[in-house]
């Protein structure tokens, strides 16, 4: 269990994490999404007391990282791919982690033998690939056979059988009845492996939901349209009570509405139609939309801070 | 140190049942530094670095100048010859003591570090006792090698030191302790600068290059400033006779090195402490 309460980290003026409140329970994979610099790691170092929240706290089972009496058995984690000095081999870097921590020199092999590492485990890490550096990552967040496990960006730059691998390991750990923490800015990777989702963007919670309640919910459809009268198109669209965007090239994205109420409401006004189609949009999608709102402000957009919370209230109220 | 118990579902128990109690403590904190620093190989190439440079220069340099120091119109103090390899050999302690701290940021492993260990006062003190125990035990091999060296050429010349003359046996054992104390000075260096080539340059520089030039300052300030560097105090414990004869006594000057060192040292682990890793 990871419980964060007005967690927040500033550097300087900016504001990298802004007093966001979760729970990662047992039992269960918690996916973390958001896009790059949107928050996730420096939320995650937090937890493993490596960075200094600015207000709130973090506690990992009840207690902050730091009180813990055996870190290893209680949270590992795969923070980097590279957290790993290069000279040493994969051996002798489980090696000096198990000793800190009174963890027999047996288990350092179990965990080499589980990620499939025996063959080079006598090499230096350095002359890794990536996908081994990554196993050695995760060997090495098994070794103190943790009850909860966090995983900072696991597939990057995995090839699929890699990919594939850590997806299984993960489902099985929560499977288990592990705490299993996993960041991605792929929605994806998200939607494949994890069963609760918190998407975290500009240091904010944008959404904190059921996996299958988001998916159905951001499963929606939306109408294409594209008209030679577009600005004249959308008011009768929006006269409707529907919700209209513009869309790319002049086109018009219309929510809540069948193509067939669209076609009929531009016909009764005599407006010409160029295109008409239905478009389902992709879970892809539903991510960029919370996050492409996130961006936007990043770009100081003015009365931000009051658009992030109607953004907010919004999948509050959608979440409900 | 108590047992960790993992609360949670009992099918997720450990498919390890480990007998001794698991957790951290301060000698499986030292047990795991020790296991890092021997098992890399800059390890290794910096203490060959400081045994031969250190034994090689005082041989050459002892073999070149042994006549010269023997005839009458010489008034070098011969003693300082012994272990002057020692001035450059000195650099490899030096460089191994910044390594143990800044590779593990160059690595990125020490966030590996913090979250086996999040006590950090308790990593840093840990660091600085395996690396001063592996530099005491290799600088007085070293300094007792460079003696032998050097004073195999002196002796020839009849100029030699027996190792119960005034000084031999202080020096072999301050090389070694000089060499420690300079190790843990590169730690600290290494801790708050977190980068091996800044801090290798501010190492040198300030044992070396400023310890050279301070003496430039006019009048007795400049004269205190020189004898109370870092270096200067230090290596006083590490020569039989010194060329300087302003200098602090061996000890006097240790004791000012070694405070110097420790001063720097808190300040490391005031700020490994706060700072985020």
């Amino acid at each position: 269990m990871i419980t964060a309460q007005g967690l927040t980290k500033r550097y300087g003026d900016t504001t990298a994490v802004d007093s966001i409140d979760f729970t990662v329970r047992p039992g269960a994979v918690t996916g973390f999404l958001g896009p790059n610099g949107a928050g996730k790691s420096t939320t995650m170092r937090m937890v493993m007391g490596l960075d200094r929240p600015s207000a709130g706290s973090v506690t990992v089972n009840g207690r902050a990282y730091r009180d813990h009496p055996a870190p290893l058995h209680e949270i590992g984690a795969l923070l980097e791919a590279k957290a790993i000095h290069g000279g040493r081999t994969a051996y002798n870097h489980l090696l000096w982690m198990a000793k800190s921590n009174g963890i027999p020199r047996r288990r350092v092999d179990e965990v080499i033998d589980l990620v499939g590492l025996s063959e080079v485990a006598r090499k230096r890490s350095g002359g890794f690939s990536l996908g081994m550096g990554q196993r050695l990552g995760i060997a090495a967040a098994l070794l103190g056979d943790p009850g909860v496990l966090l995983f900072d960006e696991p597939v990057n730059g995995l090839d699929p059988d890699g990919i594939r691998w850590i997806r299984t390991l993960i489902r099985s750990l929560a499977a288990e009845g592990r705490t299993v923490f996993v960041s991605s800015h792929l929605m994806s990777e998200m939607a494949l492996t994890a069963d609760h989702l918190i998407v975290i963007g500009r240091g904010q919670i944008l959404a904190d939901t059921d996996m299958n309640d988001f998916i159905s919910r951001n499963s929606t459809s939306y109408v294409h349209v594209r008209s030679p009268h577009g600005s004249e198109l959308a008011e009768r669209l929006v006269a409707h009570g529907w919700r209209v965007e513009p869309a790319d090239d002049g086109a018009l994205a219309v929510h809540d509405a069948a193509p067939e109420q669209v076609g009929d409401v531009a016909g009764a006004a005599g407006l010409y139609l160029h295109e008409l189609r239905n478009v389902q949009a992709s879970l892809e999608d539903a991510f960029m939309r919370l996050t492409a709102d996130s961006v936007e402000y990043q770009a100081g957009v003015p009365g931000a801070a009051t658009t992030t919370a109607d953004t907010s209230a919004e999948f509050a109220a959608a979440a409900a | 140190m108590s047992t960790a118990v993992l609360d949670r579902d009992p099918s997720a128990a450990s498919p390890t049942p480990t007998s001794p109690a698991p957790g951290v403590s301060f000698a499986r904190i030292l047990d795991a530094e020790w296991t890092k620093i021997r098992t890399v190989r800059s390890t290794v190439w910096s203490l060959i670095a400081m045994v031969t440079v250190s034994v090689g220069g005082t041989a050459l340099v002892c073999w070149g100048a042994a006549s010269e120091l023997a005839s009458d119109e010489s008034n070098e103090p011969v003693g300082a010859f012994l272990t002057w390899g020692l001035l450059f050999g000195q650099i490899a302690a030096l460089v191994l003591g910044i390594l143990v701290a800044s590779s593990e940021y160059s690595s990125g492993m020490i966030r590996t570090t913090l979250a086996a260990v999040p006590r950090r006062g308790s990593v840093l003190v840990a660091k600085a006792a395996v690396l001063a125990g592996v530099l005491l035990v290799l600088g007085v091999a070293t300094t007792l090698a460079s003696y032998l060296a050097g004073n195999f050429f002196l002796d020839r010349e009849g100029i030699g030191f027996a190792l119960d003359d005034p000084g031999v046996l202080r020096t072999i054992v301050g090389g070694g302790l000089y060499l420690a104390m300079l190790g843990v000075f590169g730690l600290a260096l290494g801790t708050l600068i977190r980068h091996t080539a800044g801090a290798v340059t501010v190492g040198i520089a300030v044992i070396f290059v400023v310890g050279n030039l301070i003496g430039l300052v006019p009048g007795v300030v400049g004269e205190w400033l020189e004898k109370l560097m870092p270096g200067n105090a230090g290596q006083m414990v590490a020569v039989v006779e010194w060329f300087d004869p302003d200098a602090l006594d061996p000890w006097v000057g240790f004791a000012v090195f070694s405070a110097e060192t420790l001063v720097l040292l808190a300040i490391a682990g005031l700020l490994f402490s706060r700072r985020d890793a």
